[in-house]
């Protein structure tokens, strides 16, 4: 039945759309013949045709309106009164540009805004990581009371590799860089040493040549390495035959048995650790050198879950491995396993800021959306006289509604397309405001499902905000509208409370946002003001590797050292320079624990553990870490000399009995006289990062006579000199010392604090400017409110003022009607506030979630600003004219 | 006299479904038409009536065309199409069960 009634139906529409005129006359013709008819009956009953026509034309009502609603009824109005509203709607706000630009420039902000921290989101937390079935892929630590996620060791590993079941495939890696020589300058290789499957974990296959296998992990197999897509083009001029080819790593030679195709990226490491992404160049075989060792941990794990097992299930598999593993080992006591997810253990950190940045980016959009409802409903009411005109003259309601959608979807379309340049630009400055080490940061970009996304919220804000106003305007009441020139405030009684409504919640979210703004702000300037146990201004730091092939032992790595410091020492304008294992707030994390010291016991089930480091003479200077007691490294410390010790302070609470310094340490169970070091000196503490609560004990053996080869390390050079005039003179030192050195990490110390401070200050710039944002159009719909109002009234303050009121109380009851809702809307905001910011949680620092000063500045700005915003209508409304009030009536 | 929004729209339509079942009718003699069988109860204004008659137009429920009346006037006459009776018969079995159940309320309730 359906099928056969389209034809006609198609034929009526055809014809409505392209013979307009003749249906149009149709109708006319159609009406005139009905009034005829009515004219008829009414003179049948005796009438003059005079009074006849007036009784039919009485019955018969508006004309207008009915061809109207014939017309309405006609479906082909939908498609050519659209391109009428457009063209009207595209007049009416070109009217008022102040109007429009307002709500545009906050519609744009604010998808703007939305669509820049989604797309960032999107790349962070839901875009799929770039490996094979990703959602298998598990990483591995152990862990105890003192280090909740700790890396593998490599003995240990192996047992695990060999007994699990849950693991599809199961693989370690540790950073190990090394520096190229010989192909162009020398540059220092990020590099991982990996174990075989480690590729095949992440679903990577060589492009060219082969993976690494079992055989490659014992030791004496000789040098072998993978190298990187990158390496491969630019520094072997991608040639197909780079196989088989010798590079010199380190000073020895290394075989390419493989290159890695483009794309391969690194999962991320805790142990020395290496940013995710696209950061590693060379890869080379993991040898395990040492049967028994079980007391070292530097395996970063990952694994591959089979088909339907979970993380749970395999870290109680793994569990129960590590107690068997506790009974035939001694150093595997106490060690439990943790298996988590690769996708929490890379997103994991930046989860809670980025959806804190969510919520307040929607707040805002929220507000962006009451407030252009605000301002259309101003508009609505001030066009009210047009909308019962235009009723009068044959608009039909549903006309009327879709003129005012269709204003509003302008708006909202004009206002996403200014969004979108916004979020373009918006993301750019957000990869750039990212801290130095946040995960995916190389995944964030604008894509066409961003867009979409603006477009959505555009489209929706436009039909959410368009749909109050429309349904206002179209019931203003045709007589009461026409009759009392709009001048009457009876009938916008119920407008009037919604829209005082709308500011009081537009306080509210701009209350909530700027005390998230403070809470932010109090903990990055706590940050700031923390004393970070250094002193990071004027001081470059660097950092350098030996390679064991021509720097042996300790005493040749001393001796490079102390020629290397007496060459830039020279430099004039110098202060101090040293060198070190690490620099502080770098993510050293290389501890020792199972140390005896004289005269002390260890507190019950526990036993002395600090983290180690190495220092040469003239590096806590260097640095500006204060020697609180004793005294720093110096020429005298050598190898041959007594052994010495530094402590920091967080160590020296060891010592319950004697003095921590002179006092006595030791790593051997049965010591010779030879076995004791004497602790020379107490540094200040350095937390590992400027969050932490306190920092963890630590020593410091000095260069000459560290127990074992550290290859790596990192120089401090304190100056007044400009930065790069001192990079290049230390590149210029070293090379002239060794040219097969590479000075790589070159960056101030500062850069180096900056980067720790900047995950709470991008967290306060942002809030902070969604708080700035927020405000603002808190501001401007409280303006339009009282401004609309004072319009409405001015009537009536003139004949206050004929009757003898002082401007000044006018202006005074103005302000009061505005201080009301702003205040109500403070009271509400911080209440709202209060419940909202504990959901902050770890980006606070130092300071409580209900933290009186900032509910204090917070409730301050908004009532002010709101004073400041009510003040432009106050005035005007002391300009009221007696006079003019007086002859309108 | 009875406002357009008194009647049900639905119900409108099917009383111009009914009107013009038995023979074409222009639209002034439709109304009169309502109003004499239905004894005055119901009174169709023209504001109501137009608008349904060119939607029942535009659904494919009636066709019109134009003709002169006895008194020698051009009109234009509505008739029931093909479609027009279908729906007719739709609404009318929509009717009844509605309006057994108000009557089944209104005795037994």
């Amino acid at each position: 039945m359906r099928r056969w009634r389209w034809p006609g139906i198609l034929r009526m529409r055809v014809r409505s759309l392209f013979h307009r005129s003749r249906v149009e006359q149709e109708l006319e013709k159609e009406l005139k013949f009905h009034l005829e008819e009515e004219i008829d009956e009414e003179r049948g009953r005796g009438l003059s045709w005079e009074d006849a026509r007036n009784a039919a034309l009485r019955k018969l009502g508006g004309v207008a309106q009915i061809q109207e609603e014939c017309r309405d009824m006609r479906k082909l109005n939908a498609l050519e009164s659209l391109g009428q509203d457009a063209r009207y709607a595209a007049r009416v706000l070109s009217k008022s540009p102040g109007f429009t630009a307002v709500v545009i420039l906050t519609l744009a902000l604010s998808i703007g805004a939305t669509s820049a921290i989604v797309s960032v989101i999107e790349g962070v937390l839901l875009r799929p990581l770039p490996f094979r079935d990703a959602g298998q892929l598990v990483r591995v630590f152990t862990t105890n009371d003192a280090f909740p996620k700790f890396p593998i060791n490599p003995n240990d590993f192996r047992d695990f590799r060999a007994r699990l079941q849950s693991f599809e495939s199961f693989a370690a890696y540790t950073h190990r860089d090394l520096q190229l020589a010989g192909i162009g300058a020398a540059v220092r290789l990020s590099g991982f040493s990996v174990t075989a499957g480690y590729f095949h974990v992440l679903g990577f296959k060589p492009a060219m040549g082969r993976d690494f296998d079992r055989a490659d992990e014992l030791p004496g197999k000789g040098q072998i390495a993978i190298i990187s897509d990158k390496i491969w083009r630019t520094r072997l001029g991608g040639r197909r035959d780079a196989l088989g080819q010798k590079i010199v790593l380190n000073g020895i030679p290394y075989f390419i048995v493989g290159v890695m195709p483009p794309g391969v990226q690194h999962p991320g490491n805790t142990y020395h650790a290496v940013a995710y992404g696209n950061t590693v160049d060379v890869w080379t075989p993991f040898t395990f050198s040492d049967p028994r060792d079980r007391g070292s941990h530097y395996l970063d794990g990952i694994a591959r879950l089979r088909t339907g097992v979970t993380p749970g299930q395999a870290q109680g598999e793994m569990n129960a491995a590590m107690q068997q593993l506790a009974r035939e080992h001694e150093g595997d006591r106490g060690w439990k396993v943790l298996v988590t997810p690769l996708r929490a253990e890379i997103v994991g950190r930046s989860r809670s800021i980025l959806f804190v940045l969510l919520g307040a980016v929607a707040l805002v959009l929220l507000l962006a959306c009451v407030n252009t409802a605000n301002l259309q409903l101003a508009k609505a009411m001030a066009r009210q006289r047009e909308m019962a005109v235009r009723a009068a003259v044959g608009a039909g309601r549903m006309r009327l509604i879709r003129q005012v959608l269709t204003e509003s979807l302008l708006l909202a379309v004009m206002g996403a397309a200014l969004g979108a340049i916004l979020a373009v630009a918006g993301v750019k400055g957000l990869v750039a405001l990212l801290p130095a080490d946040f995960p995916r940061a190389g995944d964030i970009h604008v894509d066409a499902l961003l867009f979409l996304f603006t477009l959505l919220i555009a489209v929706g804000t436009g039909v959410v905000f368009g749909m109050v106003p429309a349904l206002q305007g179209s019931r203003a009441d045709l007589r009461e509208s026409l009759h009392e020139s709009g001048r009457s405030a009876t009938s916008s009684r119920q407008t009037l409370r919604l829209r005082n409504g709308l500011v009081i919640s537009e306080v509210t979210l701009a209350c909530v946002l700027l005390i998230g703004a403070g809470l932010m702000l109090r903990s990055f300037l706590n940050l700031l003001q923390t004393d970070p146990g250094f002193r990071p201004e004027q001081v470059l730091t660097a950092s350098l590797s030996l390679p064991s092939v021509n720097y042996k032992d300790t005493k040749a790595i001393a001796q490079f050292g102390e020629r290397l410091l007496a060459t830039i020492r020279e430099t004039p304008g110098l202060s101090a320079a040293g060198l070190g294992s690490d620099l502080p707030w770098t993510g050293w994390d290389d501890n020792a624990g199972g140390f005896h010291i004289q005269g002390e016991t260890p507190p019950p089930h526990d036993d002395f553990g600090g983290r180690y480091h190495v220092a040469g003479p003239g590096f806590f200077r260097a640095l500006g870490i204060p020697v609180v007691r004793g005294r720093a490294f110096d020429e005298h410390d050598t190898a041959n000399g007594r052994k010495v010790l530094i402590i920091n302070q967080a160590m020296a609470k060891f010592w319950q009995r004697g003095d921590a310094l002179g006092g006595k340490l030791t790593f051997s169970d049965h010591p010779k006289e030879d076995d004791w070091m004497t602790v020379v000196g107490i540094v200040g503490d350095v937390k590992d990062t400027p969050k932490d609560a306190g920092a963890r004990p630590a020593f410091w053996w000095p260069m000459s006579q560290s127990p074992f080869r550290f290859s790596d390390f990192s120089i401090a050079i304190r100056s007044n000199l400009d930065v790069k005039v001192m990079a290049e003179r230390l590149r210029a030192v070293v090379r002239e010392l060794d040219g097969n050195l590479a000075v790589a990490d070159i960056r101030t110390m500062e850069q180096v604090a900056n980067g720790s401070y900047s995950t709470s200050r991008f967290a306060f710039v942002l809030v902070g400017l969604f708080a700035g944002l927020a405000l603002l159009l808190a501001a401007i719909g409280t303006y339009g409110v009282t401004a609309y109002s004072v319009n409405q009234r001015i009537h009536e303050f003139g004949v206050r003022m004929a009757l003898g009121a002082r401007p000044r109380d006018l202006a005074a009851s103005v302000l009061a009607n505005g201080m009301k809702l702003a205040v109500a809307g403070t009271a509400l905001g911080v209440v709202l506030g209060l419940a909202l910011s504990h959901l902050l949680g770890s980006l606070l620092y130092g300071v409580g979630a209900a933290d009186p000063t900032v509910i204090g500045a917070t409730a301050l700005i908004a009532i002010v600003v709101a004073a400041l915003a009510c003040c432009v209508p106050a005035m005007r409304a002391t300009h009221a004219d007696p006079m003019a009030a007086l002859r309108a009536d | 006299m009875s406002r357009p929004s008194d009647l049900i729209q639905g119900t409108l339509d099917l009383l111009i479904l009914k009107t013009i079942s038995t023979e074409p009718k222009h639209g002034w003699a439709i109304a009169k038409r309502i109003q004499h069988v239905s004894d005055e109860a119901l009174q169709v204004t023209q504001g109501a009536l137009y608008p349904a008659l060119h939607r029942l137009e535009q659904q494919g429920w009636v066709s019109a065309k134009w003709r002169k009346t006895e008194t020698g006037r051009e009109a234009k006459f509505y008739q029931l199409t093909k479609a027009g009776a279908a729906q007719l018969e739709k609404e009318l079995a929509q009717w009844e069960r509605l309006s057994n159940g108000i009557g089944l309320v209104i005795r037994l309730a």
